[in-house]
């Protein structure tokens, strides 16, 4: 998100912001130079479009909210959800893409209708003022990419004269299509200060009839466009919203005229940064939607199927699907899993891991082959699933010239392909790379790591052979002065019990003892504790081992590496 | 030998047993084991078979020092470990100067289909051309299947180890090389039971 600058907004020492007393009236160059063109005021650095989802008939869901910033994201990129039920997009770059203001809110509210979506659109140059107008609006029908509205907050009278003129547009302001009256929806609260009013028929005639927006483009006129608001459309605490009842303040403006100090004082000072935040004085970051985009494909068979050759066959139209909408994102995959659903049991799992992203499906179905051969099938196979891992961005590379092991061949290149060929035959567990963490306990210092080649730019540093995985952990222990000249390079997974004669641990005769003890303790903190006195041994035959004796009681000896 | 000699000696047509060890080798890292193997050092592709006399003599010991200069050259390919008898420790490889990022373990998990598995994927990595070293470790392996071996090394430009029991060096071997090892005071000595156009005889080295 873009840090947006703060408006410069006059102060009064006693107030908070100077509050006109009444809005100044629209000019129409400010609220449709989107359209027209006209620059009279100064541009805002920030526009902020605002969806507010009606709750009829059910609340919105954080999945329908996703859907539609999927959407949304095909107006601007910087989409950012508001849940439970708003939406908020900047579209201050979009502008001249989609025919201003109105052209973007029209597209919006298209969006909206596609997913069938009531609600209500809004600009402001501020996030919470948009949202503010958004929520205070009323909620619209939106219908095949028109957008109607019941009623208008607007006096009949000033709707009908800014009608005539055909060009002035003010919060809040309805075009309704005299036809779709019938589908408009029940009025819903009215915010004090905004006179009930009738929607002019001049407004279905003058030809902007499609959108009914809430539109404050100039930041002058934030302050005034908020100031009959509600202050419920902040959505502020119950109790703050009581005691500001209490003395009287019900709307934006009256709590705008408040002294800052007392307010922060009485109402807390979130509240206060809400203001601020509202009419632009202090910036308010928002986190950008990004679309989690995963594949997943389903398909019931006619009838149920036990040879993995016909599941292969259903599989490849679903590994073709999968490639293409690999292809249309540049995308690859790293894990895919194939369920396999049954009559009775539970669905027979098969899970591809990739060292590096693949959106080939002729790959793919190979892999999946040799994966699902290895798969025994409890019961006939009823319904087959796809479902892909996380998309990884591919860098699509031209093929080497020269086979690998030939000179300057694309030796790298078939590391994935090995990689993959290996764990589909042995398991995905059955390859790993290797990772030194810093711990003093054997069993903590290291760890698998999942080996997965990074797809680095091919041209720019000369061949990515250079690094695959070279920009991986790196924890270089090369000169690491003190106990590490003493481990072994061979680890046992679990210590194994010594013998012991005359407290000297045996093995294949006694073990001779070399050198001091070192002694490795503790570690509480994630309960696996020890407390060990290691040693270098040497056997009957000349291994070197290292083994060590607990510190408590029954002080028994442990074989736990050899120095190889 | 006389100038004459020599000057015939290097005739095309002339062939002799040492000369034709020209192989690329890599630096094992102790002199004296250099200077007994044919071209200097550990053949960069085909395979080597290496029989301690028992598991922990210092057969990674004798590696590691070459391990460790392959893994960390700009151009380096895989370092994979095949079907390790235990887990290769993670902080004394890198300690030792081994790069882990290039390190590949691979751990076939179906004990009960014996070697095969083993076998299969230490031939697709030696074949492969993305690893400069598979080490493995195998149980029995017949000649005609290290003979398979060496051919997969060959092809993939890849140095493959075989780590064998010591009884083994009473069967023959198609491998280039073929180390005995035995434990000696502080270090280990290197009997060359076979070595193509190399020195024949035992080595003392010590560890650092």
């Amino acid at each position: 998100m873009r840090h947006r600058r703060a408006l410069e907004l006059p102060l009064q020492k006693s107030a908070i912001v100077p509050a006109p007393q009444q809005a100044p009236a629209p000019r129409s160059g400010d609220l449709l130079r989107g359209i027209d063109g006209r620059a009279d005021a100064p541009a805002p650095a920030q526009l902020w479009l605002a969806v507010h989802l009606a709750a009829s008939p059910s609340q919105p869901e954080r999945q329908d909210l996703e859907r539609l910033g999927a959407r949304a994201q095909r107006l601007t990129p910087c989409v950012s959800l508001d849940p439970p039920d708003s939406l908020l997009l900047e579209v201050k770059g979009s502008l001249h893409l989609f025919g201003g203001v109105e052209g973007v809110s029209r597209e919006m509210a298209a969006e909206c209708s596609r997913l069938r979506m009531r609600g209500t659109l809004a600009v402001a140059p501020t996030p919470l003022a948009a949202l503010a107008l958004a929520r205070a609006g009323r909620a619209g029908v939106f219908q095949r990419g028109h957008l109607t509205c019941p009623r208008s907050g607007e006096r009949p009278d000033r709707a009908r004269r800014e009608a005539t003129s055909g060009r002035t547009w003010s919060p809040p302001r309805a075009f309704a299509k005299q036809g779709q009256r019938s589908e408009m929806s029940g009025p819903g609260a009215l915010p004090p200060g905004m006179a009930s009013g009738t929607a002019s028929s001049e407004d279905a005639l003058s030809g902007r009839s499609l959108l009914s927006s809430l539109i404050v483009t100039d930041p002058a006129q934030l302050i005034g466009k908020l100031s009959p608001l509600p202050l419920a459309t902040l959505r502020w605490p119950p109790d703050a919203l009581g005691r500001l009842a209490r003395i009287g303040v019900r709307t934006i403006g009256e709590a705008l005229r408040l002294p800052r100090a007392g307010f922060a004082r009485r109402f807390g000072i979130a509240q206060l940064q809400t203001l601020d935040r509202l009419v632009g004085r202090a910036s308010d970051l928002k986190d950008r939607f990004e679309v989690r985009a995963r594949f997943r494909r389903r398909r019931e068979l006619l009838y149920e199927l036990e040879s993995h050759a016909a599941l292969l066959a259903v599989l490849e139209p679903l590994l073709g699907e999968l490639g293409e909408f690999l292809r249309a994102r540049q995308c690859g995959v790293l894990a895919l899993e194939c369920r396999l659903r049954h009559r009775t049991v539970p669905p027979t799992r098969c899970v591809l891991r990739l060292a590096a992203p693949v959106a080939d499906p002729a790959q793919l179905a190979a892999l999946l082959r040799e994966r699902l051969s290895a798969v025994v099938l409890p019961e006939p196979v009823r319904a087959c699933e796809l479902r892909s891992g996380q998309l990884v961005s591919r860098v699509l590379a031209s093929g080497g010239l020269w086979q690998p092991g030939e000179r300057g061949g694309g030796v790298a290149a078939q590391a994935p392909d090995l990689i993959e060929r290996l764990r589909s035959r042995l398991g995905a567990e059955a390859v790993y790379g290797l990772q030194a963490i810093e711990d003093h306990r054997p069993e903590a210092a290291w760890k698998r790591r999942e080996v997965v080649i990074a797809m680095a730019a091919p041209a720019i540093r000369g061949g990515w052979e250079n690094d695959p995985g070279r920009n991986a952990v790196n924890p270089s222990l090369e000169g690491f002065p003190g106990p590490f000249d003493r481990r072994p390079l061979w680890l046992l997974p679990v210590p194994r019990q010594l013998g012991e004669r005359d407290g000297l641990p045996r093995r294949r005769g006694a073990l001779r003892l070399l050198g001091e003890a070192e002694r490795l303790e503790t570690g509480w903190w994630d309960g696996g504790e020890i407390a060990r006195d290691y040693y270098t041994a040497v056997d009957a035959r000349g291994a070197r081992l290292w083994v060590f004796r607990e510190r408590e009681p029954p002080h028994r000896w442990f074989l736990h590496g050899v120095f190889g | 030998m006389s100038r004459d000699l020599s000057g015939l000696l290097e005739h095309p047509a002339i062939w002799r047993g040492r000369s034709a060890a020209r192989v690329r080798t890599l630096p094992t890292g102790f002199a004296a084991l250099d200077a007994g193997l044919p071209g200097g050092g550990w053949p960069q592709s085909g395979l080597i078979e290496i029989l301690p006399s028992c598991f922990g003599t210092g057969e990674l010991s004798l590696l590691l020092p070459a391990l460790a200069a392959v893994t960390r050259r700009p151009e380096a390919r895989w370092c994979a470990w095949m079907a390790p008898p235990l887990q290769p420790f993670a902080p004394a490889l890198a300690q030792r100067g081994v790069a882990l990022e290039r390190v590949l373990v691979v751990q076939p998990q179906r004990e009960d289909a014996g070697e095969k598995y083993a076998l299969w994927a230490f031939e697709q990595t030696l074949r492969s051309g993305a690893c400069d070293v598979v080490l493995g470790w195998l149980r029995s392996a017949l000649p005609r299947q290290i003979r398979r071996l060496h051919l997969a090394a060959e092809r993939g430009a890849a140095l493959g180890v075989l780590f064998r029991p010591p009884e083994a060096a009473r069967d023959s071997s198609p491998a280039a090389l073929r180390i005995a090892l035995e434990p000696a005071a502080r270090g280990a000595r290197v009997t060359l039971l076979k070595s193509r156009g190399g020195a024949r005889g035992a080595i003392e080295l010590f560890w650092r």
